[in-house]
């Protein structure tokens, strides 16, 4: 069942609809930033941006008309969770993915890789150091 | 491949692989039940996609409020074109219709049932169309202007319908076509259309 | 090593010496996709134009058919670029591979001489099997049909062979996993019934299942190449990540369906269903940009060809916003209600066909001309470097302005003719008529006239890239030094 969107709140539908995913993006960019560059003075940047998109939800969701039943609601609670805690779980699995692959013996790799993806110059030292910063 | 002591279970090649098996097969079934359900409710001659004899009766288009929405209300006997059909013939019209609508690929500038191409009128509803004037005039209206729509008044604009070709029998068959089309349940879409007045 | 770096196919493996022809077919289909289009958005603006000669309905039909042929060209040639490379074994079956290419191209330009020529039928069952089937993005008529099953089930058991002789890979795994499905669902819409509600089930589960999750997939695999072959990034990370990318589209994507299924005459817990997964398809897309700035801030691998490398990173934000937040913006049925069927589909369609997959073949040409022309230099100071720049910066910003023309357009229309007209026919019209339509199609024409110089430009540069280089192709490690 469902109560469709009245005429007056179109234009606040599509903004909010539209900030959800865009604050999303921006959450999960700060946060992804203030890791991977060790700033964790962003953090709190990127939980404002997850803020507007509490609120973005949350306006979305009264226009709409989902507090209307429950089955609505829990869509809501699912995208309140999810984005926020996505990009957590996406950076652990980051992290994880990429140490494993660090500690790899590059001979047993390089079996691994048969036939290696490239074929000009030596192109097994994918990983760079990240000490590019410096300069 | 190589055992690797460090690799994290939640992090491996392996446990994704099998997620996303699993998750694409679980979700695949779902969807495979649903349109098993969704099937043998659309059946015609349901509730959802009535009998195509239909066509012998009035159709409106009302508000249910236990629903929220606008609804196709099957009324009194009114049989199109002041013939009334057993549900053999009104099958072998309607079906010669929509052949009539797929050969003339209506589709690429009307919506049917809001899909295909946005350079034309929806026509879901299109038997219920208020441009019609009244119940009196609507069929041989209908059936004139798919014949030779392109010299007929259209708009402000000046976009036409081209001349398609259409047979008088093949038009008769898209009107009936259209009116079957017009008892569909939609579950309100269009909304807040207002029908054509049927009462006179 | 010769002073010019000439087009010479001794450069390219087998499948690659396929994979060129495929591509050079997509990039003509591409033209004819775009020349329609325009004939289309003039129509839109003057009405008679080539009204009775070749009707709307003809001109929008070749400009959505170009368009799916040219990508599924596009995404075969992908394939049998990467395949040997892949299998790590020669192409099985090559040469039945080329006859299906000419007899697949010829039957492409059969089908389009018909839809010029003949262009409507007679309301019978025939006119469905010889001239056009009418419906949406599958016009094609059943004859044809029947050609692009067996066409795919031969390219299948090109790729199937390859890798059962050599060695299935991830990506291969996962490839051929998905051509399976793709051949497969195809022939689920190759029916005819008068039950309009059936026929609309049923060919949303060919539309929606190859747009929005085996072509996706498909596109999930050629980026993982791509990163591979562009970023030097490790084959067991990007399969890992295919994988999850996988499990997120169709955890969300199958059931996502649901979203065609609305308004169609098919049950109201779709409703529910649809809103809700389709509420949820971003969210893989938000979480990847973390993967992103990870994969940025920790590797600093530098890619040795910019110009796909460009076009790979068009894609992930084309992808992110057509897909992901014009998508979302009116997905749930509170809201699709007054859009579905309007120009904001339109808008969304653009954007997303655009971002997901156009730019992500384009990028595929570039890295295919890299090797075409031995491995040459692309990375800073091409020669005659601005083309590719230029041709890129004309067909985004020419398409983001149709984009907005049309989404100015929708907004219109979605209020003036659903909302308060309720679509009737006078109501359509009132819309249509309305200043920020009007004039939101003007933009879309001047907007893909750029576009159209784009394209041009495009094919110019593909004809000339790194012809007059006498650089080699630079390696990762000498791009990541470089970069210091």
């Amino acid at each position: 069942m469902i109560e469709p969107v009245k005429l007056a709140d179109f234009f606040l539908t599509f903004l909010s609809a539209a900030s959800v995913i865009l604050f999303g993006a921006v959450y999960a960019l700060l946060f992804a930033y203030a890791k991977v560059s060790k700033m964790p003075r962003l953090m709190p940047l990127a939980y404002s941006a997850y803020a507007v998109l509490f609120a973005s939800v949350i306006t979305l969701a009264k226009v709409t008309n989902l507090f209307g039943s429950a089955f609505w609601i829990s869509l809501v609670v699912v995208m309140l969770v999810g984005y926020l805690l996505a990009p957590h779980a996406i950076w652990h699995l980051c992290v994880g993915t990429h140490a494993a692959s660090h500690h790899d013996d590059p001979v047993a790799d390089k079996s691994d890789q048969t036939p290696a993806p490239l074929n000009f110059g030596s192109v097994n030292t994918f990983h760079q150091p990240c000490k590019e910063e410096a300069t | 491949m190589a055992a690797n002591d460090n690799e994290l279970w939640w992090a491996s090649e392996t446990f994704w692989k099998k997620t996303t098996i699993w998750t694409t097969a679980v979700m695949f079934l779902v969807l495979v039940g649903l349109t098993l359900d969704t099937m043998s409710q659309i059946q015609v001659g349901g509730k959802r996609v009535p009998a195509y004899s239909a066509i012998n009766h009035r159709i409106d288009y009302k508000m249910d409020e236990s629903r929220h929405a606008q609804v196709p209300v099957i009324g009194i006997e009114e049989p199109l074109f002041g013939k009334k059909l057993t549900e053999q013939e009104a099958e072998a019209l309607v079906d010669h219709g929509k052949l009539t609508m797929h050969a003339k690929n209506c589709m690429d500038c009307h919506t049917i049932l809001g899909n295909g191409a946005y350079y034309a009128p929806d026509l879901t509803k299109a038997w219920l169309d208020p441009y019609w004037g009244s119940r009196g005039v609507r069929e041989e209206l209908m059936v004139a202007f798919i014949k030779d729509p392109t010299d007929k008044i259209h708009n402000s604009l000046g976009r036409r319908m081209p001349n398609l070709g259409v047979t008088d029998t093949e038009a008769h068959a898209v009107v009936a076509y259209l009116k079957w089309m017009s008892t569909i349940d939609t579950n309100g879409f269009p909304n807040n259309f207002k029908p054509i007045d049927q009462e006179n | 090593m010769t002073a010019l770096r000439a087009l010479d196919s001794a450069n390219l493996n087998g499948g690659q010496k396929l994979a060129v022809k495929y591509f050079t077919v997509a990039l003509a289909l591409l033209g004819v996709q775009i020349t329609f289009g325009l004939l289309a958005a003039v129509q839109f603006v003057m009405p008679d134009f080539l009204f009775g000669v070749v009707d709307f309905s003809i001109k929008r039909m070749v400009h959505i058919n170009a368009m799916i042929v040219w990508m599924v060209f596009g995404f075969i040639g992908s394939v049998y670029w990467m395949l040997e490379e892949e299998a790590g074994a020669p192409t099985v079956g090559l040469k039945l591979g080329n006859i299906i290419f000419y007899v697949f191209t010829a039957a492409v330009l059969v089908v389009v001489a018909v839809y010029l020529l003949v262009q409507t039928g007679p309301g019978e069952i025939e006119t469905q099997w010889f001239i056009t089937e009418g419906r949406e993005y599958t016009e094609a008529p059943r004859w044809a049909d029947i050609g692009i099953v067996v066409c795919l089930l031969t390219f299948f058991y090109n790729v199937a062979a390859t890798f059962s002789k050599g060695k299935v890979t991830g990506i291969g795994g996962v490839l051929l996993l998905d051509l399976v499905a793709l051949a497969g669902i195809y022939t689920l819409g190759m029916f005819y019934t008068t039950n309009l509600t059936m026929d609309q089930y049923w060919w949303w589960w060919v539309i929606h299942m190859w747009v929005e999750a085996t072509w996706e997939v498909m596109v999930g695999c050629m980026m993982a190449y791509g990163l591979m072959k562009v970023l030097g990034t490790s084959r067991k990370i990007v399969t890992t990540w295919l994988y999850l990318e996988v499990f997120m589209m169709f955890g969300s994507g199958i059931l996502g369906i649901g979203h065609h299924y609305f308004w169609i005459g098919t049950p109201q817990y779709w409703l529910s269903i649809g809103g809700f997964f389709s509420a949820l398809e971003p969210l893989p897309l938000v979480a990847m940009v973390v993967h992103a700035v990870y994969d940025a801030g920790v590797h600093k691998s530098r890619n040795n060809n910019h110009p796909a490398m460009g076009w790979l990173i068009a894609h992930a934000f084309g992808n992110f916003f057509g897909a992901g937040v014009f998508g979302f913006i009116h997905t749930l049925p509170q809201i699709n209600l007054y859009t579905h069927g309007t120009q904001w589909s339109a808008s969304h369609g653009h954007f997303a066909f655009y971002g997901a997959y156009a730019t992500i073949i384009i990028a595929f040409f570039y890295i295919a001309l890299q090797k075409w022309r031995g491995d040459v230099w692309m990375s800073g100071n091409l020669f005659g470097g601005w083309k590719w720049k230029w041709s890129m910066v004309l067909l985004n910003v020419g398409m983001l302005g149709m984009i907005m023309g049309m989404l100015v357009a929708g907004f219109a229309q979605s209020q003036i003719e659903r909302a308060i007209g309720g679509a009737t026919w006078t109501a359509f019209f009132a819309a249509q008529e309305h200043p920020w339509f009007v004039q939101g199609m003007h933009w879309r024409l001047a907007f893909g006239t750029m576009f159209a110089a784009g394209y041009a430009l495009l094919v110019w540069d593909l004809l000339t890239i790194g012809k007059r280089e006498t650089r080699p192709v630079q390696s990762h490690d000498d791009a990541a030094l470089e970069a210091k």
